[in-house]
């Protein structure tokens, strides 16, 4: 273990003094360079309160731009990224294939009193923060994924503190948590293809995923409900998106919490060689 | 000399000290360990770089999600590796 | 705007610190034979290369690019999109964080069924055993 130690205080130090020469030689420029032009495009027209102006058609209805940007300007990378996510969770269902895990089996002890008192207290705050994330993704940082990913952490402490038969006394079954996870990207779906629909009923021109009006399609999702600002279609899709996310997850930490004797048993491969 | 700065090239240089004994490590639990510190710094550096949202991708994927997983692979198959 | 030795020293230093992190988890994917050990590594080069890409849209001395109240005139709208980061890496950044992460819960499912099939997880055993 010496000489490890000994490599890794002269990578630091290689790195130290090949800083310090390109920042004495200057060679890498100045660092407080302009913003790109792209930039300043995005930052630029991603609100637009004045109504009048003729930059409403380029605008997302969104103070925040990086939502904006995931959601509205690239909102495609988005689709098929949550269509990347979803085939991950059909490749483990698939290697899990036919096992069921009757509710005798996956007696389990958790551990001990005081980490179950202290986590049932936390578990609602949990839900409460994610929720929160999603809905207010359009107004400040957060979104759909994060707060996806923040429920997730619930399904880990359920598995690990109160042990896998915790999910069969609260009845949330693996075909329960893909049916939720279903529904979620189903709403995505239709909030991107509402427009097509509205375009084929009334002959108004409307384009996929549209959130706001554009020069030639005077299609728009209502920016603002009783006051308060929705900005379009992204609060639809965040919603949406957080139901998806977080009961994949629900089903991934569901999988890998069953005991390996059932398993084995179902799957039916032998003990290793 | 401002603060920012420097609280950058700080939490920077430890994500590269915790990688390196991440994957130097011979006993798995340790390892895995090391990498969610080197996360934890790594999302610090993150808010550093005024990108809010990626934090909060960041703490509940990389600091609470990566190691339960691994943590379940290595409690169903080896613990330590040679 | 100028800035001063250390200021620029800072900030090289740290980019410097990314590619030597972005080295030795491509070493830690090649050169150790558990399969654990590579699936770790492959989650530190991850986290590497967005770190590097959020670096390229940085600028010292300015702002994250959220709007922070809803009554605003053109002129603080300029003054946002002249003095904020980049937010297009940013967003790109979150897609290829949800794509790794597909992909490594992935390659630790198919993990587990490499070791219920052979029994071992070092790649030289398997090498062995295969067929």
């Amino acid at each position: 273990m010496r000489r490890s130690y000994v490599v890794l205080v002269s990578l630091v130090s290689i790195v130290f003094v090949l800083a310090y020469v390109t920042t004495y030689m200057n060679a890498l420029g100045s660092i407080c360079s302009d913003t790109r032009y792209l930039a300043k495009l995005f930052l630029a027209l991603t609100y637009n309160p004045d109504t009048n102006s003729s930059l409403k058609y380029f605008a997302a209805m969104s103070p925040e731009a990086v939502t904006a940007i995931v959601w509205d300007y690239r909102g495609i990378d988005t689709f098929y990224e949550t269509t990347v996510f979803f085939m991950a969770i059909i490749a483990a269902l698939t290697i899990y294939r036919g096992v069921t895990s009757p509710a005798s089996t996956t007696q389990g002890n958790g551990l001990s009193l005081i980490v179950k008192v202290v986590t049932k207290l936390l578990i609602p705050m949990n839900i409460a923060v994610a929720v929160s994330i999603a809905v207010h993704g359009h107004l400040t940082p957060g979104g759909g994924f994060q707060a996806g990913a923040a429920l997730a952490v619930v399904s880990v402490l359920l598995a690990v503190v109160f042990s896998g038969s915790s999910f069969d006394k609260l009845n949330i079954s693996i075909s329960k948590a893909v049916a939720l996870r279903s529904t979620g990207l189903l709403g995505i779906a239709a909030v991107t293809f509402i427009p097509l629909v509205y375009n084929l009923v009334t002959g108004v021109q409307a384009y996929l995923m549209q959130s706001y009006v554009k020069a030639d399609a005077p299609f728009a999702f209502p920016t603002h409900i009783w006051g308060q600002l929705i900005s379009g279609t992204l609060i639809w899709l965040n919603v949406a998106e957080f139901l998806a996310v977080s009961f994949g997850f629900f089903v991934v930490f569901m999988l890998l919490s069953l005991r390996e004797e059932t398993v084995r048993k179902y799957l039916g491969v032998g003990d290793g060689h | 000399m401002d603060m920012t700065l420097v609280l950058t090239a700080i939490f920077s240089l430890i994500g590269f000290i915790f990688t390196c004994l991440a994957v130097i490590e011979k006993d798995l639990p340790k390892a895995v360990v090391f990498s969610a510190v080197q996360s934890a710094a790594y999302a610090v550096l993150f808010y550093l770089l005024r990108a809010p949202d990626i934090v909060l991708v960041y703490v509940p994927v990389s600091v609470g999600l990566y190691p339960a997983a691994l943590f379940f692979l290595i409690g169903k198959s080896e613990r330590v590796e040679e | 705007m100028d800035t001063s030795f250390l200021d620029r020293f800072l900030v090289i230093f740290a980019l410097y610190n990314l590619l030597a992190t972005i080295g030795v988890s491509i070493y830690g994917i090649v050169v150790r034979p558990h399969i654990t050990k590579k699936i770790i590594s492959l989650t530190l080069l991850g986290d590497a290369l967005n770190m590097l890409t959020i670096f390229l849209g940085f600028k010292p001395f300015s702002i994250p690019p959220v709007l922070l109240k809803t009554d605003v005139g053109s002129e603080e709208i300029m003054k946002l999109a002249t003095s904020a980061v980049d937010p297009l890496p940013q967003a790109l950044v979150l897609t290829a964080v949800v794509i790794g992460l597909a992909v490594n819960l992935f390659l630790i499912f198919l993990a587990l069924q490499v070791f219920r099939l052979y029994g071992t997880l070092d790649s030289r055993k398997i090498k062995e055993l295969r067929g």
